[in-house]
C-alpha cells in the first residue's frame, strides 16, 4: 500500500498541473488577502479569521482530484495503473489518500502563506491581528476541509468519467446549485458537500439566513460524503471493464 | 503455464467482445526461451483472452490463469507477466522517465531499472521528453519498457506491430528474438500472418472464441496430413499409380504430383523401383496463412 501511494504522489508531482495548481492558488489567495487586508479599515477577530479562510486550495484540491482520477480515463492510462496494481481498491484507496496528502500540502503552503501576508499588513495598519492559537485554529479547519475536498474529488473523477463533463458539472454544482440550495433551503443545503458542510467545519457562515452544522458534525457529514463516493467509485471501479 | 477454462464473454451491446461459452480447457503454453504466436481473425477473441488473463475484463463464465492464479492473485505481477496492450497510452504531460519512475515505484523495482529499459528500448535520448511529442513507434517501444520493467518472466504483446513503420516492425521482430533468448516465454498475438511466420516459434490459433489449432511452427505448417512431397517426373501418371499402390495419397497440381504424408526420399525410393526418371523433388510445406485457413475454416 504505501507503494501504492508513493507511486500516485509521483503522479501528482509529474505532471505540470500541480505545481501550476499550486502557484495559481497561491497568487489569488494572496491577492484577495492582500487587497482585504489593505482596503479594509473595519477589522474583528472574526473578520480576520474569516479572512483567513480565503483560502482557495480547497476548490482547487476539489478540481485536481476529479482532474486526476478522470484523467486515468481521458488519457486511458487506468489500464496501465491496474496492470501494475491489479488490486483496484487498493488503487483507489491509495489514490484518494494520495489527495487528501495533496490536499492537506495545498492548503498548508496557501494558508500559512496567507496568514503571513494578511498579519504582517494588519500590524503594520495596527489593527487587529490573531493570535497563534486562533491561527491554528484556523489552519487545522482549512486543512481538514482541503484534505476532505481533494478525496471527495478523486471518488466525483471515478463516477464521472468524462473529465470535462466532471469539471464543468463540480463547478456548477459548487458555485450554481449548493449556494443556491442555502439560500432557499439552509436546513438541506447545509448538509452540501461542496459548501454547506465544508463551512460548518471552518465556522464561516456564507450566507446569514440560520445556522450551519457545528465543526463536528459537519466534519461528521463531510466524512460521509466521501465514504459515500468512495463506496461508489469502488464499486463502479471494481465491475468496469478495461476494453 | 497460461490457462482458460471455459473462458466465456457474452456480447453486449455496446461490445463487440465474441469469446463465448465453451466446453474446453484451453492451455497455451508458452515456454520459456520461445515465442508463441496467438493467432486468430479479427474478433477471434485473442484480444479479449488476454485481458482477461490480465484481469482488465471480467469474464461472463470460465478463468484465465496463469500457472493456476489469476493476475490478481499474483504477488508481484510486474515481475512474473509483463503486457504490451494494443492501445498503450501514456498521460501526454509525463515524460518517458517519469512514467516509468512511477511503475517502477508501484512495482518496487530498483530505480535503475528505468535506465536499464530505457536503453534496451532505445528510448535513452528521448526519456526526458514528454510522451505527447512522441511518436507510435516511441510510444510502442516505452509501452515495452513499462513491461519489461520487472524483468518478467513471461511477456506478452498485443498486436505489437499495429501502427509501426517497417523499420519498427523490423525492430519489434528483433526485439521478440531477442527477449526469447534471454530466458523469457514470449506470447505475441496478432492477426499478420506473415509478419508472426518470421518471429515465431509455436504457434496459437484460435477463431470464434476457441482453440482450433497448437503446436510448434513446423507441426502446425505440416497440418493434418503431416509432410507433404513435391515431385516431378517424366512421366506423372506412372509414378503417380506406383505412389498410390504403396498406399500414399497424391494430388495433381499443375505439372506436379503433391505426395501427402511421406518424405522426398520415400518418394525417391518407389521412383526408382518404378523406374521413373524423376525431373525434380523437394518437400513442401504450407504457408501459414493456409494452414490458419484451414484450421479456422476460412473464418476472416
Amino acid at each position: 500500500m504505501s507503494a501504492l501511494l508513493r507511486a500516485e504522489l509521483l503522479k501528482l508531482r509529474t505532471t505540470r498541473t500541480f505545481i501550476t495548481l499550486v502557484s495559481v492558488t497561491l497568487v489569488l489567495s494572496l491577492i484577495v488577502v492582500g487587497l482585504t487586508a489593505i482596503l479594509s479599515d473595519d477589522f474583528t477577530k472574526e473578520s480576520v479569521r474569516e479572512m483567513f479562510t480565503f483560502d482557495f486550495s480547497s476548490l482547487f484540491i476539489l478540481l485536481l482530484g476529479v482532474t486526476g482520477m478522470a484523467g486515468e480515463w481521458r488519457h486511458r492510462t487506468i489500464t496501465s495503473s491496474v496492470l501494475a496494481a491489479p488490486d483496484r481498491l487498493k488503487l483507489l484507496t491509495a489514490k484518494v489518500i494520495s489527495y487528501a496528502v495533496a490536499g492537506t500540502v495545498l492548503s498548508l503552503i496557501v494558508t500559512v502563506a496567507l496568514m503571513a501576508l494578511g498579519t504582517l499588513i494588519l500590524s503594520l495598519r495596527d489593527l487587529t491581528t490573531l493570535d497563534l492559537a486562533d491561527l491554528a485554529d484556523v489552519l487545522w479547519r482549512n486543512l481538514l476541509v482541503a484534505a476532505l475536498l481533494g478525496a471527495f474529488g478523486v471518488c466525483i473523477g471515478g463516477i464521472v468519467r468524462n473529465q470535462i463533463v466532471a469539471i464543468v458539472g463540480i463547478l456548477i454544482f459548487a458555485f450554481a446549485l449548493e449556494p443556491a440550495l442555502l439560500n432557499l433551503a439552509l436546513e438541506v443545503g447545509k448538509f452540501g458537500p461542496t459548501t454547506g458542510a465544508p463551512s460548518g467545519i471552518i465556522g464561516v457562515n456564507p450566507v446569514d439566513n440560520g445556522e450551519l452544522l457545528s465543526p463536528a458534525v459537519a466534519l461528521l457529514v463531510m466524512i460521509g460524503w466521501v465514504g459515500l463516493g468512495f463506496a461508489v467509485t469502488a464499486w463502479m471501479l471494481k465491475r468496469r471493464d478495461l476494453v | 503455464m497460461i490457462r482458460r477454462d471455459g473462458l466465456r464473454r457474452d456480447p453486449r451491446p455496446a461490445q463487440a467482445l465474441r469469446l463465448r461459452q465453451r466446453r474446453q480447457r484451453a492451455e497455451l503454453r508458452v515456454a520459456p526461451g520461445r515465442v508463441t504466436g496467438f493467432l486468430g481473425p479479427n474478433g477471434a477473441g485473442k484480444s479479449t483472452t488476454l485481458r482477461a488473463l490480465l484481469g482488465l475484463i471480467r469474464p461472463t463464465g470460465g478463468t484465465a490463469t496463469f500457472d493456476g492464479r489469476r493476475y490478481e492473485e499474483l504477488e508481484h505481477p510486474s515481475r512474473q507477466v509483463g503486457a504490451v496492450l494494443e492501445d498503450a497510452s501514456f498521460h501526454p504531460g509525463r515524460t518517458a522517465r517519469n512514467h516509468l519512475r512511477v511503475l517502477a515505484v508501484t512495482g518496487e523495482h530498483p530505480m535503475g531499472r528505468v535506465d536499464d529499459v530505457l536503453a534496451a528500448v532505445g528510448l535513452a535520448d528521448a526519456a526526458d521528453r514528454r510522451v505527447k511529442g512522441y511518436s507510435m513507434g516511441m510510444r510502442q517501444r516505452l509501452a515495452i519498457a513499462a513491461a519489461l520493467l520487472g524483468d518478467p518472466e513471461v511477456l506478452i504483446l498485443d498486436e505489437p506491430t499495429n501502427g509501426l513503420d517497417p523499420p519498427g516492425i523490423s525492430w519489434m521482430r528483433r526485439l521478440l528474438r531477442e527477449q526469447a533468448a534471454n530466458g523469457r516465454a514470449v506470447l505475441v498475438s496478432s492477426h499478420l500472418l506473415a509478419e508472426v511466420a518470421q518471429s515465431v516459434d509455436d504457434v496459437v490459433i484460435i477463431a470464434g472464441g476457441e482453440m482450433r489449432g497448437r503446436g510448434t511452427l513446423a507441426e502446425v505448417l505440416g497440418g493434418d496430413e503431416g509432410a507433404v512431397t513435391e515431385v516431378r517426373a517424366q512421366d506423372p501418371e506412372r509414378l503417380a499409380s506406383a505412389l498410390e499402390q504403396h498406399g500414399h495419397r497424391v494430388e495433381r497440381d499443375g505439372a506436379s504430383l503433391l505426395v501427402l504424408g511421406t518424405s522426398p526420399e520415400e518418394v525417391g525410393v518407389i521412383a526408382l523401383e518404378a523406374q521413373v526418371a524423376l525431373t525434380g523433388l523437394a518437400p513442401r510445406t504450407r504457408s501459414l496463412e493456409s494452414a490458419f485457413f484451414a484450421l479456422t475454416g476460412g473464418e476472416s
